[in-house]
């Protein structure tokens, strides 16, 4: 490549003309990068397990639209027929009543801390719940035991019971009287609240003077993308008891077997639809709450992938623009070349060296540019962060794409005749 | 002489057509991606309510727990106690607490299915204070709001769907356990940002399909659906002991003040109400209660999605990368033509005359790409909404305005001049003599 050197000093007689393809390459270089990372953030986000059988779960709400119908009595009916519905329908592997939804907004936070300790309060993300829990998401017990039935109907009378009296409380609020419950946990919380197990049999309390007692130690479980603090994602406590607050109704996980979700969601729909009874009833697929909660990172996915194709498709053209240019103005210096015994592959090899150290040179000057709006990118909008493998990813993409879109030209340019030289123009 | 040089330019452009339509396609491109972008951005950044934003106050109390912190300098909605304790000021022009909460509608049978609907419990102030337009009927009064009269607001859709549309003003609409008097038909109402409620939601919402006396959560014991805080366990069960004597924090509260002096007068009324409070034990953390502006209000709260700023930054480098691009074409035409230029100068035009005659071109294709652009992110914007449907259920969250259009001819403008002015440059100061020689 001994040609680099003159046609570095040729380059250097046309600054503006080269430097203005230079600037350009870097620049693309800097935008690409940064997009890439973002997307790549995006789609990390969007595809993180959430450990359940997320393609074999729904959500199965019937909700009371009467006031009358949301009486206790009624309601407990209601519940019970719903749970025979739903247990009777072909194809349906476990149930679980709770209120928690895998990629869902439903979110309820409490704080609680080992019975006696003088530890800060633990945030943990607390649901009711009834039979079925480990069977329906897909873990293990790894500890204990988890809720039955009879543990649900138990609880909620004593929860309702506790609720209906009058209590005592002390200067600070905090009542008198306190309410014991099972709960069941998640390894993850069980280790950051109390060390090194056996936990079955701990302790937790709250401000408001409820005792939680461990029954049971669950394998995982995980809750993405909800705090930015993702260990606190894992951090659950279940308790055995029917929320029956404020028209909730009924609302269910349901695992399916194996690939039946679409049919068992449609039978389920008609099941639970009672003549005479004014209700809303939803079933909703796991994978449909999913795109639904993904909606603005999909959305960034996509608008920055269009952009990252223009722009490379823009910058292509200005490569070959400036090619076809070149060739065009050497016309008659390529005739001369040839006229005096250069070969095609000379002619062809001068266009592509040069073309090679203007995508090098743009490259160099946007690896520290791509950083440098990197840099802003992080800090004021939280953006995602730039690595090097994938810097250097785009630059081979940029290179490619640099070196492809010079060769139609640069070949036209080798196939000017040598007679050329002699032409008057 | 503007109309000599525009008749040159047009020739110019005829001459190579294919050259032309390359360089406006390039600038079109370039364009219609910065204004998609800024458009997306704008439609969160921009002033929800032009008439009114410089009167509407956020008001917060600091009545939180005085052993913990809060995870906000001051809690983002205030408790029912508080909202009665300031309702009871003049001082305001207008003023609503509100929340929202989801509601069982029950339309006559045959009619319509019944239905859960997200429900705004407000003051009849809220349809003047945020210009809230009606098809038919208007808001309630403040006579209503004391009597906890049942009446309702309709938004066009609900509307539609139970009452097959047309005037419902004066029917009757069964909500939960009551029968509801129908006293105003919204029309249709879609702030890109749901600027009146910033707690409860992320930002591009959809207004509710019903609006209810907010008098009306104690007797009908409505549980809020929105974002709710609490540091003090209830002293007794049920809803009252919750939700009404608590210090859970639950309900927004917003002013309209006309003047600044007005807004002191306010705040000082607002202190002195906490003050008082202090007295039976209540507020026990330093004096700090804010009445936000609504513009400062939507920054607190980060009504702009910073993915959106960055956007907006990549797709302005993304304009630039296409101005470069032209600056090069332009360079390859423009010194084609330097024969001709000879041949201009020796004949008497000036240098300037070269350079404005240069620059001029360079402007008039980058307008045009600039017109092109702005119908092509017209449409583009089009699809975006419809992409986003699925997130906020409705598909007009990304409007283009004038500020928009202002946008796109100004890009364009500065693209073609950032292209342009290097070129323009360079031809007006060809030597003459050189290529007369040539000949």
């Amino acid at each position: 490549m001994e040609e680099l050197g003159p046609i570095f000093r040729a380059m250097l007689r046309n600054k503006v003309k080269f430097g203005l393809i230079v600037v350009e390459i870097a620049l693309t270089l800097a935008v690409v990068a940064n997009c890439a990372a973002m997307i790549l953030k995006a789609r990390r986000e969007i595809s993180q397990p959430s450990g359940f059988d997320d393609e074999n779960l729904l959500i199965v709400t019937a909700r009371p639209l009467d006031s009358a119908m949301r009486k206790d009595e009624s309601l407990a009916d209601m519940l019970r027929r719903d749970r025979e519905a739903v247990r009777a329908t072909p194809g349906v592997h476990a149930m679980l009543e709770t209120f928690f939804t895998p990629w869902g907004p439903n979110l309820t936070t409490t704080g609680v801390r080992p019975a006696e300790s003088t530890m800060e309060q633990l945030t943990v993300q607390s649901y009711p719940t009834g039979e079925g829990l480990t069977e329906t998401l897909g873990i293990n017990l790894v500890e204990g035991r988890e809720f039955s039935r009879e543990d649900v109907d138990r609880d909620t009378q004593r929860a309702k019971v506790f609720n209906a009296t009058q209590h005592e409380h002390d200067a600070r609020g905090k009542p008198l009287t306190s309410f014991e419950q099972d709960v069941v946990i998640s390894q993850a919380f069980a280790k950051h609240a109390f060390g090194d197990g056996p936990y079955v049999g701990r302790w937790l309390d709250d401000e408001a003077g409820t005792l939680f007692h461990v029954v049971g130690v669950v394998d995982r479980f995980y809750k993405p993308g909800l705090a930015s603090d993702a260990r606190s994602n894992e951090h659950v406590m279940f308790y055995a008891d029917r929320d029956e607050s404020y028209g909730r109704g009924f609302r269910a996980l349901v695992r399916t077997e194996p690939g039946q979700a679409v049919l068992v969601a449609r039978d389920l729909e008609e099941r639970l639809a009672r003549p005479g009874e004014p209700r809303q009833i939803k079933v909703e697929r796991i994978p449909e709450v999913r795109t639904t909660h993904f909606g603005p990172q999909r959305l960034v996915t996509t608008l920055m992938g269009v952009v990252i194709a223009l722009l490379v498709l823009v910058t292509a053209l200005g490569i070959a623009g400036l090619t076809t240019f070149s060739v065009t103005e050497r016309t008659r210096q390529i005739g001369t070349r040839r006229a005096l015994g250069a070969t095609t592959g000379d002619i062809l090899r001068y266009f592509l060296a040069e073309n090679w150290l203007l995508t090098t040179l743009g490259l160099v000057l946007g690896f520290g540019l791509a950083m440098g709006l990197n840099v802003i990118v992080v800090s004021v909008f939280a953006g995602a962060k730039l690595n090097v493998p994938l810097l250097v990813l785009s630059m081979i993409l940029l290179w490619s794409v640099g070196l492809g879109s010079a060769i139609a030209p640069a070949l036209r340019g080798a196939r000017i005749s040598p007679a050329v030289a002699t032409r008057n123009i | 002489m503007l109309d000599y040089h525009l008749k040159l330019v047009g020739r110019s452009l005829r001459q190579r057509p294919g050259h032309a339509l390359l360089v406006v396609a390039g600038i079109a491109l370039g364009v219609a991606v910065a204004t998609v972008f800024s458009a997306i951005r704008h439609s969160f950044a921009k002033d929800p309510i032009p008439s009114k934003s410089g009167v509407l106050y956020y008001v917060r109390m600091d009545s939180w727990d005085p052993a913990h912190p809060n995870f906000e300098p001051v809690p983002s909605q205030v408790t029912y106690m508080d909202a009665m304790g300031i309702m009871r000021s003049s001082i305001p022009v207008r003023q609503s607490v509100m929340t929202r909460a989801e509601l069982n509608v029950i339309p006559e049978p045959g009619k319509a299915h019944p239905s859960r609907e997200p429900t705004r419990l407000c003051f009849g102030d809220f349809f003047t204070m945020f210009d809230v337009p009606f098809e038919y009927g208007s808001g309630w009064d403040r006579k209503a709001d004391e009597a906890r009269d049942p009446v309702v607001v309709l938004s066009k859709d609900l509307n539609d769907r139970v009452f097959g549309g047309g005037n419902s003003v004066g029917k009757v609409l069964r909500i939960e356990d009551r029968d509801f008097r129908v006293v105003g038909v919204l029309a249709r109402w879609s702030p890109s940002v749901l600027f009146y409620d910033l707690v409860s939601r992320r930002a591009p919402g959809t207004p509710e399909a019903l609006f209810i006396p907010f008098n009306l959560v104690g007797p009908m014991q409505i549980q809020s659906s929105g974002s709710q805080a609490n540091w003090k366990p209830a002293a007794g069960p049920g809803y009252e002991a919750e939700y009404l004597q608590g210090e859970k924090t639950w309900l927004q509260m917003w002013v309209e003040l006309p003047t600044a002096a007005k807004v002191a007068e306010y705040k000082d009324f607002v202190d002195a109400y906490t003050m008082s409070q202090k007295k039976v034990g209540r507020f026990q953390r330093p004096l700090d209660n804010r009445v936000t502006p609504l513009l400062e209000w939507m920054v607190d709260r980060g009504a702009v999605p910073p993915e959106t700023t960055a956007m907006m930054i990549v797709a302005i480098l993304f304009l630039s990368v296409c101005a470069l691009n032209l600056m090069g074409l332009l360079m390859a035409k423009f010194l084609a033509r330097a024969p001709q230029i000879g041949v201009r100068r020796a004949l008497g035009a000036r240098r300037w005359d070269i350079f404005v005659l240069h620059l001029l071109e360079c402007e008039v294709v980058a307008l045009a790409g600039g017109a092109v652009g702005f119908v092509a992110a017209w449409l583009a914007l089009f699809g975006v909404n419809n992409y986003v449907k699925s997130m906020y259920s409705r598909s007009d969250v990304f409007q283009m305005d004038w500020t928009m259009l202002l946008f796109a001819v100004v890009a364009s403008l500065a693209a073609g001049l950032m292209a342009g002015l290097y070129p323009a440059y360079r031809v007006c100061r060809l030597s003459p003599s050189t290529y007369l020689k040539l000949q």
